[in-house]
């Protein structure tokens, strides 16, 4: 495209706008419309038509009218003087006679994201409010809470408030729930809209008219009320219960938590909405609306985590199809291994077996952890089924099921004889980290029933030198010591080799490290060696009991329904934490990179005084002054003493644990002596805000047990001094603080 | 509430974009293709979050629908949300592919201005969004229609407007279904299920009230066995229905009372009910697969597909689509009847027959020629899936009754439902795991 390309169309739609002939002729008109539209979505600046674009919108077309809108609310916060403009013709097109241009106007105006707008809008929107159709009304409602969004930080218009609640019963339902939405936008800050008795049983009446969004949204807000009595708390529930059974799953979803929550006290009444919810749960689960399936599914899990016989009978329904995606197939594997029983654990092992062959590596790997799972509660079957799936020979299988078979050791000892007997020959076809090092744990922990385990670690030991991941070779040390003291005479040679290789030829420190530890270890003696490797373990049912402890319904009854249990506990809370932090920073803008450096040397709650501490006594120390040596000595002996002071001190003081900690506070350090010598001295400078000099000698005599503090001043002003002093001291108290 | 909404093409260009939110900045539009549309693995969840802003996606064909938003949000209703948006943009343009949506981009700007209004979900109904909507019907707005707008949406029925008239009142009626098998290698029904959909198209005037029966087993049984005779003779007389949920218009409280389904039905084509059966389900086909591997370059299919209903039926457009591994280089289909023709770019043999009879068996035998890969991977034998037509529902399901009252004009039903159309085809699918052999 030639360089002029980029101007010349911009040029061209300004030229046909403004040509009367395409103006008198409403299709054309429409057409360069359009034109000018389509470029604004590819992302192209078209702000600079805006003139020509407020007054194509003084039209009679609706279709043209929401064409400029379309363009004014993109491009007005690029022409903030120009939009001026386009408010007049905004503000006529409210007065209109047809319902639809008002509202679309209306919507138009409170979308434009400019400053200074609030004041054009209000009286427009309060119009609105009152207005005969209810499509303005509902867009008025909302334009309250954008215009609340607006004015910020202002105090919220307690008439408009009121003028809200009373719309709460007007006859149009969109407007009923707008309403609600704006009330909690509105009033956020004092904890978002109240539902008292009389507007949760109005908002229950109404219930029926709502389409789905609005009968999900409000039931929502109904989590707000609280019942007075038990016999009002039934009322609702049967008055609910036809959500549970509407065709829309996020109806269903959001009556369930409601009533969960609202049964709080009620466990019976909880298990008996779960039983309804099942139905209607199930469906969502095999519905072909895939991304449908999935929340419902993670929902299924939430619940199966205090119910674990709930989908029992169901189990077929999590069978995993061809066509899914794999996200569906791991969370349906993951509901299988949880509903799991007595009566369908031949028919799940059987399902779980058949996705161990799939094609996708990764799920095969799922389904053979699954197994592993289960494997917890039916250790036989499941390590029958993991032992045949070693004669496939396939390294990624072979992995998995070492892996399995290592948690089930650990966990389960009474399956260790099976497993053992299933190991051999299975080093051949491994050749990812994780499974080996899975295997090797297994023949170091239990080597003195597998009979080759020497002979397959001796392999691995001969092949040390190609081996690229650092953490097989301290498994292989971990495990070969240990098989050691079981079978000293097959492992001590090879043993011997490992330790040499490790201490002499390997280039990884952590390895060197772990092997000069157990040489030294072994050279303790062998009952040293057994009391640090053989002392008795964790106690492996513990982790077990802590996985199979059901959660009471109440514990997630509030996170159902929302996005808790689809990202899952611990990432939620990873997302959660990260925007605490994030707010944190935005409240303490003094935390200067300099600070943030000693974050990690500085305890959370010292650093607290540490902060707040030099704005108390009106005194602002500045960061930026910097003194030379030379110029310190020069107005050090200028001066005289202005104030001395000796704090309790003991032991030898820590230069830079003192030198960081004032530099927290904006204090400079001249000059310093080495930690340890006698006597201790330190020169510290610091400048306050009017150019104030504090110069300071700390001197340190340990014979007294006493710090002494000579501050000199450049002008004499006592309050500054005593709040320096303050200052000076509270860091040296923290720092001793933190010594002891 | 929704923060925002993209859509984009399979290459992650951005075709709509629409912020509602101030909380969602530009940068969201980027983040999403560079973490999801341009993400080398297979996409691991429909909602992913990416600096704590969360993307719920669907995908249609090759695009992809995208609904933003910071807070904690109520993840089924935003993809009901953007389901709702897929079903409302279809009904305007039809498939949602990337030539649509860029010729209708204006449209769909429009469409998410009415149905999102500051991130929430507004009005959603196709029927009563036609009045708002100004694009497609180009046509300019008359008096009449104004008056329309205020008189629509009084809170009564939000998925109707008044004063639709038709010269001539049609209604009507489909069966869809499709069921969904799953066997064994060694040829046992491991489990199966019949999701079905009722599927309308109205085009009645006034506020017509439709009444709609079949023989649901519950109503059967209420009424004792009265008119179940007549229906003997096809074998099954009720159907024990699973689930099944509503649009809408349908009224709830009478279902649950009486179990019958009244309802004012939206103007145009509809969805009036889905329903999932899984007990006695008549399986009018059964596909036998043989397949055989003949050296390492050759492999030797061979299907068998038995009718599984009665001779004086007629199944019709049967298609049995028997994938091929990836790597074929040439095949040689024989088939008994119809016309099988390999098509490389499906990977898939495609067996065409236009009618069966009941009690009937035909096969097709394959070579399939085979280039030598090193390719360790395995085949992942995909299953077979066939598409047919037959007079009857698989599930059993039974139109017995569809009545059309209209207080005001008066029309009756007979003029109104086109019966021809009630004993409708049922579509089928097979999802058979082939044998491992």
């Amino acid at each position: 495209m030639p360089h002029w390309g980029a101007d010349d169309p911009l040029a061209e739609l300004r030229r046909a706008l403004a040509n009367p002939h395409v103006q008198a002729d409403r299709l054309r008109y429409r057409g360069v419309l359009l034109r000018v539209i389509r470029r604004m979505t590819q992302g192209a600046d078209v702000s600079g038509l805006f003139l020509e674009m407020v007054k194509a919108g003084a039209t009679a077309d609706l279709v043209q009218k929401k064409l400029v809108y379309l363009y004014m609310g993109t491009c007005a916060p690029l022409q903030p003087d120009l939009a001026l403009l386009a408010i007049n013709t905004l503000r006529k097109d409210c007065c209109d006679p047809n319902p639809m241009v008002r509202g679309l106007a209306l919507r138009s105006m409170c979308s434009l994201r400019m400053p200074g707008i609030e004041e054009y809008i209000q009286q427009p929107v309060l119009n609105g409010l009152r207005d005969k159709a209810p499509c303005v009304r509902r867009v008025a409602v909302l334009g309250c809470a954008k215009m609340q969004k607006f004015q910020g930080d202002t105090d919220v218009d307690g008439a408009l408030v009121n003028e809200l609640y009373s719309l709460l019963r007007d006859p149009d339902p969109i407007v009923v729930v707008n309403c609600l939405r704006a009330l909690e936008e509105i009033l956020r800050r004092e904890g978002g809209v109240v539902i008292n008795k009389p507007i949760a049983h109005h908002l229950l009446k109404r219930m029926c008219d709502l389409d789905q969004w609005g009968q999900s949204e409000v039931l929502t807000f109904l989590l707000r009320y609280q019942p007075r009595s038990e016999e009002e708390l039934f009322n609702i529930l049967s008055l609910l219960d036809g959500a549970l059974k509407s065709s829309s799953p996020s109806v269903v979803m959001a009556a369930t938590k409601l009533f969960l929550e609202m049964a709080k006290d009620f466990p019976q009444v909880q298990t008996d909405v779960l039983v309804r919810a099942k139905g209607p749960l199930l469906t969502a689960c095999t519905s072909e609306s895939r991304e449908l399936s999935f929340t419902a599914l993670c929902h299924v899990r939430q619940i199966l985590g205090s119910l674990p016989g709930h989908f029992s009978s169901h189990y077929k329904k999590f069978f995993c199809s061809y066509s899914e995606p794999q996200y569906i197939k791991c969370q349906k594997m993951g509901v299988l291994c949880e509903l799991v029983n007595d009566d369908n654990v031949q028919q799940v092992l059987e399902e779980l077996k058949s996705y161990c062959t799939d094609v996708c590596t990764e799920l095969a790997q799922k389904a053979i952890f699954a197994i592993g799972s289960i494997g917890r509660m039916y250790s036989e079957q499941c390590v029958r089924i993991l032992t045949e799936l070693l004669r496939l020979k396939q390294e990624h299988i072979t992995s998995a099921v070492v892996q399995a078979f290592r948690d089930l050791a650990w966990l389960c000892p009474q399956c260790t004889e099976a497993i053992c007997q299933a190991l051999s020959s299975c080093e051949e076809t491994m050749q990812d980290i994780e499974g080996k090092q899975a295997l090797i744990w297994l023949l170091g922990a239990h080597g003195e029933r597998i009979p080759n385990a020497p002979y397959v670690l001796e392999d691995f030991v001969e092949n040390v030198k190609s081996e690229m991941f650092p953490a097989v070779k301290m498994e292989l040390l971990t495990a070969l010591v240990r098989l050691f003291l079981f079978r000293p005479a097959e492992c001590q040679d090879v043993l011997g080799r490992l330790l040499y290789y490790c201490i002499e030829e390997e280039k990884d420190m952590v390895v060197r490290d772990r092997g000069l530890f157990y040489y030294r270890l072994l050279a303790a003696g062998v009952e040293e060696v057994k009391q640090v490797l053989c002392s008795p373990k964790s106690d492996p049912s513990l982790g077990l009991l802590e996985d199979q402890a059901e959660r009471p319904v109440n514990k997630w009854a509030s996170e159902f329904n929302t996005l808790v249990p689809i990202y899952g506990k611990a990432c939620w809370a990873i997302v959660t934490a990260n925007l605490m932090t994030e707010t944190n920073h935005g409240g303490f803008p003094c935390a200067t990179p300099m600070t943030a450096g000693t974050e990690s040397l500085i305890s959370e709650g010292n650093k607290e005084v540490l902060q707040t501490r030099p704005d108390s006594g009106g005194l602002t120390l500045i960061p930026k002054a910097h003194l030379t040596a030379e110029q310190f000595e020069k107005t050090w002996l200028s001066l005289a003493v202005s104030c001395q002071q000796a704090l309790p001190w003991h032991g030898a003081a820590d230069p830079d644990t003192i030198q960081t900690a004032l530099r927290v506070v904006h204090i400079q350090t001249i000059a310093m002596s080495k930690a340890g010598t006698q006597p201790w001295k330190a020169y510290l400078s610091a400048q306050d805000d009017s150019g104030c000099l504090f110069l300071t000698e700390l001197l340190l005599e340990t014979e007294t047990s006493e710090m002494r503090l000579s501050v000199k001043q450049t002008e004499e002003r006592t309050e500054a001094l005593q709040s320096f002093l303050s200052v000076l001291q509270t860091v040296m108290g923290t720092v001793l603080g933190l010594k002891c | 509430m929704i923060g925002g909404l993209f859509i984009y093409n399979h290459k992650g260009e951005v075709l709509i974009s629409r912020v509602y939110r101030d909380d969602i900045g530009r940068n969201a539009v980027d983040a999403f293709r560079v973490n999801v549309i341009h993400a080398r693995q297979q996409v691991r969840s429909p909602v992913t979050n990416i600096a704590r802003t969360s993307f719920f996606h669907v995908k249609r064909s090759n695009i992809w629908l995208a609904a933003v938003t910071k807070q904690n949000v109520n993840a089924a209703m935003v993809f009901e949300f953007l389901y709702k948006m897929c079903d409302v943009m279809t009904a305007y343009f039809g498939k949602i592919s990337e030539e649509n949506i860029k010729n209708n981009f204006v449209l769909i700007y429009e469409l998410l201005d009415e149905i999102l209004d500051f991130g929430y979900p507004q009005n959603s109904e196709t029927g009563a969004l036609k009045t708002f909507i100004t694009q497609q019907g180009i046509k300019s707005q008359t008096k009449e229609e104004q008056s329309q707008i205020t008189s629509q949406v009084t809170g009564q029925i939000g998925w109707r407007r008044e004063g639709i008239k038709y010269r001539r009142n049609e209604l009507f009626l489909d069966v869809l279904e499709s069921v969904n098998l799953l066997m064994s290698p060694q040829g046992q029904v491991l489990s199966a299920h019949v999701s079905g959909r009722v599927v309308m198209k109205s085009y009645l005037s006034g506020m017509p009230e439709c009444k709609f029966g079949m023989n649901d087993k519950i109503v059967i049984e209420k009424q004792g066995k009265g008119p179940a005779d007549e229906t003997g003779k096809s074998g099954k007389q009720s159907i024990a229905i699973d689930d099944c949920t509503f649009h809408q218009c349908v009224r709830l409280s009478k279902f649950d009372s009486e179990r019958s389904i009244s309802f004012i039905p939206p103007d145009g084509e509809f969805e009036l009910m889905r329903y999932r059966t899984t007990k006695d389900i008549i399986l009018p086909f059964r596909v036998i697969p043989l397949v055989r591997e003949v050296g390492r370059t050759k492999l030797e299919v061979k299907v068998v597909i038995k009718s599984n209903f009665k001779p004086s039926l007629l199944a019709q457009k049967i298609e049995v689509r028997i994938p091929t591994p990836l790597n074929t280089s040439g095949v040689q289909v024989i088939c008994m009847k119809g016309k099988a023709k390999y098509k490389a770019s499906e990977n898939a043999i495609v067996w065409k027959i236009k009618r069966m009879a009941g009690m009937k068996e035909s096969q097709i035998s394959a070579e399939i020629e085979l280039l030598p890969t090193n390719d360790k991977k395995k085949w992942a034998r995909p299953p077979i899936s066939m598409n047919f037509e037959v007079p009857f529902a698989p599930s059993g399901l039974k139109v017995r009754y569809l009545k059309v009252f209209e207080p005001k004009l008066n029309y009756s039903d007979h003029d109104v439902i086109k019966w021809s159309s009630v004993p409708c085809p049922a579509m089928g699918r097979f999802v058979t795991k082939k044998d491992e052999g």
